[in-house]
């Protein structure tokens, strides 16, 4: 029996050996050189323009910390805030600043320069510096605002003059706006040294580019297209996509002014084939929306109805007095928007509606994406609103009920019609290492590391 | 002020343990039990909340009712799910017909997001009104507990597992038993009591530096006092005396390796992951090495062979007065040597490297300076994130980040030879 088992176990040894070639330890050092299509100006969290931007957040999150983090779960976690309370009716808010902490530049991490930092992202905000804390007093109870403060605009920074200071895993070396970022990792991070030496982003690179650097070996990390992440994948490319965090949908421009103006709205939501948009145009990079919030983040979006039903929708229209003809505006830069506005305007001319397709900024309708803001549902629902320029959602309640009603009220505002829900995809060389993502498609940088060999 | 919203979260799942081969048979019954007992969710409650949220819309009465599983719940607790809101709904007046008798049509979706379970009634009247009723409820804590496998010579126990990361563990012989585990803030002291560890102590780590990623720590039992903690860049000592307490001190000083019989020590980088490569008192005239991940010991009749698993990714064998490459073995960077008295005496725990998710722990002999397996490798159900030679050098602990439930399990690590 030993003489049979033996080389038995040599040979799937070897077996063992071949599959495998890197230490599963991670390895500090190297650097990561990451191509994206954004190309931003500033650095600033507060910059307004960074809100709907993921590339932005991510850059953000390298450089600045936020009092507080969310977890996978989306529940509030300590970040440069080591506790925090509310009095009752949460209005006040104190936080506990963690010890220790520097700014890039050295300076000492206070409730001085918390406060003014806060004060500079939400100029409405009372805050109020303590002796190892700052306390924050909002006009309204804001039961999730540890969430709100997880968000990348009220991250943390020191202003002096033109320059920027965050606490975040890594500093900057040398910024030229809109082209190109380097970033140096900090030994003294207080949660750790990442481990990659450095980071290099190229900026405004076009995706098509971005492959190419990627294939030859001059990106570790790369934009995909969602159209393309099953090419890229076939390819033989190691592609990750994340959850569908990216809200595609269209938006008229002005309130609905009676029921009667809703008949055509409606007709248009009835007349869509999101299932074709996903599977033809994008293929398959996304899943179908009927509401904003994605289904992983609320749990009841299946409530919304996604397909389409033409003959309603050719009643709807029949019964409307009047049929307006739409413009639909687009943005000219992405790549997919213009076939996904004409596949919009076919299918809404089988219900008998008119859309002239523009590329200006003003327009009845819009298709617009915006990336989901935070893993808190109430913080992401009124996020979205905002970057739609809806109502704002009024929450009568914290449950799951409440959400529903907070939701079920914008959709049925008919200002908006949720189109897809939308995949971000990353296409990674052969040395990255336990590349991470949180469930809204941040990167986790820090956790990753380069290994030296190929497999 | 009062209202605090955040607290660190807290293990409070009961873990189970054998205690070295005395308490090893009961343990293990324990650990076969316990995952039954941790599966039976109660889901009564949101049960008979939603039945009554459903009653409170239709009324007593003749109702359809159906159900769709859209969660990750397994079909038996969907099952259970299912019969806890039909047996609440009749309790509160619905009685189940067809849908073309019924004055209303309920359908009920189980469903989830990245906090909860969201379970949804759609509720359809013959007035043609409908309305929608939901709950939510928390994930339960999954008790993911992996039965011991059926290796031929490697055994695995679990002693611990909990969220927060798990640097090392160790038993401590005596009546009773405890258990002492390393996280990244504390070293915890468990008592055996009533057929589980009970929390005894917490023992704050105090550190003035950040700690590094990939963080590692390392206990060690001692005979004059109960145990040394090392961690990088800080030494923490028990204390002799009830109650126990945790002298923690900035220092470089250098860790040991291996076990009480082999007695070597490796100063650790406080910023890193790694052993520099300096040695004390040194393997023969050999004081520094290639910086390592971890090392193993092999006893021979003249000298020991150390094997360091180097932060290039080869193997290193010193044996006082050599420094040899191994050739490509697919090791990890995780080795430890164990003393079963089979074979050549000592065996290789060696980690495999490669794909994180899903690791694995094999051992093997050094005849000569070649090894070769001598079990099959035994899996876990993630990646491993410490392996440590037991002080007393019988045994090995392994920590292992669980892909599904995301918790740290501590397990200890046994050879049996010849089966």
């Amino acid at each position: 029996m030993r003489r049979i088992v033996l080389p038995l176990l040599v040979a799937s040894s070897l077996v063992w050996a071949a599959v495998s070639s890197a230490a599963t330890r991670p390895r500090y050092g190297g650097t990561l050189h990451v191509a994206i299509r954004a190309a931003p100006a500033s650095l600033d969290p507060a910059d307004p323009v960074q809100a709907n931007s993921t590339a932005a957040q991510n850059i953000s999150r390298l450089v600045f910390d936020t009092l507080v983090i969310l977890d996978d779960r989306g529940q509030a976690q300590p970040a440069l805030a080591s506790s925090w309370q509310s009095e009752p009716g949460g209005q006040r808010w104190q936080f506990m600043l963690r010890t220790g902490v520097k700014f890039h530049n050295g300076s000492a991490f206070t409730p001085d320069t918390v406060a003014a930092s806060l004060r500079a992202s939400n100029p409405t905000w009372k805050v109020f510096p303590a002796t190892d804390s700052v306390i924050i007093e909002c006009d309204a109870a804001v039961p999730d605002f540890p969430a709100e403060l997880a968000l990348p605009r009220n991250a943390i920074a020191k202003r002096d003059g033109n320059k920027l200071f965050g606490t975040g895993p890594f500093a900057i070396a040398d910024w030229q706006p809109g082209k190109k970022l380097t970033l140096t990792s900090r030994d003294e991070y207080w949660g750790g040294r990442p481990f990659v030496d450095s980071i290099e982003i190229e900026m405004g690179k076009s995706l098509r580019e971005q492959m190419i650097s990627l294939d030859l070996g001059k990106a570790d990390l790369v934009e995909v297209a969602p159209e393309q992440a099953h090419r890229a994948a076939a390819e033989g490319r190691q592609v990750e996509s994340s959850a569908p965090v990216e809200l595609m949908a269209l938006v008229f421009s002005r309130e609905r002014q009676s029921p009667e103006d809703g008949k055509p709205r409606e007709a248009l939501a009835l007349s869509l084939d999101r299932s074709s948009l996903n599977t033809v145009l994008l293929q398959g990079g996304g899943e179908l929306a009927g509401s904003l919030l994605p289904n992983w983040l609320t749990g009841y979006a299946f409530l919304f109805p996604t397909g389409p039903d033409l003959p309603r929708a050719r009643e709807l229209r029949d019964e409307a007095q009047q049929v307006p003809i739409w413009t639909l505006g687009y943005d000219p830069t992405d790549p997919v928007a213009r076939v996904v506005a004409e596949r919009i305007s076919l299918n809404a001319r089988d219900a008998g509606l008119k859309l002239q397709l523009s590329a200006a900024n003003s327009a009845d309708v819009r298709l617009v994406r915006i990336v989901l803001p935070s893993l808190n549902a109430r913080v992401a629902l009124t996020g979205v609103a905002a970057g739609l320029g809806l109502t704002p959602p009024k929450f009568t309640g914290n449950s799951v009920s409440d959400l529903y009603a907070a939701e079920s009220t914008l959709i049925q505002s008919q200002r908006v019609i949720p189109l897809l829900h939308i995949r971000s995809s990353y296409a990674l060389s052969a040395i990255v290492k336990d590349w991470g993502q949180d469930p809204d498609a941040l990167w986790r940088l820090p956790e990753v590391w380069l290994g030296t060999e190929k497999p | 002020m009062h209202c605090t919203v955040y607290n660190s979260r807290n293990p409070d799942m009961p873990a189970s343990s054998i205690r070295l081969q005395r308490v090893a048979c009961a343990l293990v019954g324990l650990l076969y039990l316990l995952p039954t007992v941790m599966s039976a969710t109660d889901w009564s409650a949101p049960a008979e909340q939603l039945a009554h949220k459903i009653v409170a819309v239709t009324g007593p009465g003749a109702v359809s009712l159906e159900f769709t599983n859209r969660s990750s719940l397994a079909k038996t607790d969907f099952e259970e799910v299912r019969r806890q809101v039909l047996t609440h709904a009749a309790a509160l007046g619905l009685r189940f017909v067809k849908a073309d008798q019924a004055a209303a049509t309920v359908q009920v979706s189980v469903s989830e997001n990245i906090a909860s379970y969201v379970w949804v009634a759609e509720i359809h009247l013959g007035n043609n009104e409908s309305s929608v009723v939901m709950i939510s409820l928390p994930h339960p804590e999954t008790a993911n507990i992996s039965r011991e496998s059926a290796p031929l010579t490697i055994h695995k126990t679990l002693l611990w597992a909990q969220e927060d990361r798990i640097l090392d563990a160790a038993v401590l012989e005596g009546s009773p038993a405890h258990l002492v585990v390393l996280d990244p803030d504390r070293a915890t002291l468990y008592r055996f009591q009533d057929s589980r560890w009970q929390m005894e102590q917490a023992l704050p780590i105090k550190h003035s530096r950040p700690w590094p990623r990939d963080l590692r720590g390392r206990l060690f039992v001692r005979k004059d006092h109960l145990f040394d903690a090392y961690l990088p860049g800080v030494y923490c000592q028990s204390t002799i005396t009830a109650p126990l307490g945790l002298n923690c001190r900035d220092s470089d000083d250098p860790w040991p390796l291996g076990s009480e019989q082999n007695s070597l020590n490796a100063f650790f980088s406080p910023a890193r992951n790694f052993f520099t490569g300096a040695l004390t008192p040194g393997i023969g005239k050999q004081t520094t090495a290639p910086a390592f991940y971890s090392a193993a010991a092999l006893p021979r009749e003249k000298y020991t062979l150390w094997l360091l698993a180097t932060v290039s990714g080869q193997v290193h064998l010193l044996d006082g007065v050599t420094d040899q490459t191994a050739g490509r073995l697919g090791w990890g960077s995780d080795l430890a040597s164990v003393h079963t008295g089979c074979g050549s005496g000592w065996q290789i725990l060696a980690t495999r490297s490669g794909d994180v998710s899903a690791d694995s722990v094999r051992a093997f002999e050094m005849a000569d300076r070649e090894p070769a397996p001598v079990s099959q490798a035994l899996d876990f159900d993630g990646s491993i994130t410490a392996l440590w030679a037991d002080s007393g050098g019988s045994g090995a602990m392994v920590v292992s980040h669980n892909s599904e439930s995301g918790k740290y399990e501590a397990y200890r690590l046994t050879l049996t030879c010849g089966q």
